[in-house]
């Protein structure tokens, strides 16, 4: 349940980036609405999840599930870069997400 | 010391403060001492990307930003020292700013640019 949660904050902050960026390529109130209700509710994932994940590990896995949203929604959406290696870095953190998962049970 | 990173270190202080907040907090001075921390660190983190390389700018912040959590959990709430469990929270960190720091490295070739942070 805490994981769960702490996997969608990820994903959440991944959709407050995305949005950040539509704002700036175009001023509008769309993506305000977006990336301040993703904002807020991944806050208050991260803050569940951390009732039970401790807090360094639940905040190193929210920031990097939301580097990696990042990364993937830039390869997809907006033609960035897919070289070798960003592709391995997302792995890494993958992993290393996995691992932390198998450890705290 | 360099205005623009100095920004960029005091928000990576208010990163771990409302991380702690958001774990710990209890009173309503407490939420809004959180609440403040994470508008301030956003803030400055923002801010200071507009002057200096985004990516750059990210790593640094979200490396001091885990360590610190890592840190002030283990010294100041009694969380049980544990190598595997820190190796792996290192992992992460080297996979996030290996990613920034090639993205940055390649907006140097092309100038379109997407990955703004948040």
């Amino acid at each position: 349940m805490a994981w769960g949660a702490l996997i969608i904050a990820g994903l959440l902050e991944t959709l407050v980036v995305a949005a950040m960026n539509q704002y700036a390529a175009r001023s509008s109130w769309r993506p305000i609405v977006i990336f301040s209700a993703s904002f807020v509710g991944s806050l208050f994932l991260l803050q569940f999840a951390m009732q039970t994940i401790p807090m360094g590990t639940a905040y190193a896995v929210w920031t990097g599930i939301g580097v990696v949203g990042g990364t993937l929604v830039g390869m997809f959406f907006y033609k960035e870069s897919r070289n070798w290696k960003r592709i391995m870095c997302i792995f890494i953190i993958l992993l290393a997400v996995i691992g932390l998962k198998l450890l705290e049970g | 010391m360099n205005k623009q990173w100095m920004k960029v270190y005091i928000a990576a202080l208010f990163e771990v403060l409302w991380v702690i907040g958001l774990a710990h907090a209890g009173t309503f001075l407490e939420w809004l001492g959180t609440i403040i921390a994470i508008i301030l660190s956003n803030y400055l983190l923002i801010n200071a990307s507009q002057y200096l390389p985004a990516g750059t700018v990210y790593s640094v912040f979200v490396g001091l930003g885990s360590i610190g959590a890592v840190i002030s959990e283990i010294v100041f709430f009694g969380e049980p020292f544990h190598l595997l469990k820190i190796l792996f929270i290192l992992l992460i960190l080297a996979g996030v700013i290996g990613l920034k720091l090639v993205t940055d490295e390649e907006k140097k070739d092309v100038n379109k640019e997407w990955h703004g942070e948040r």
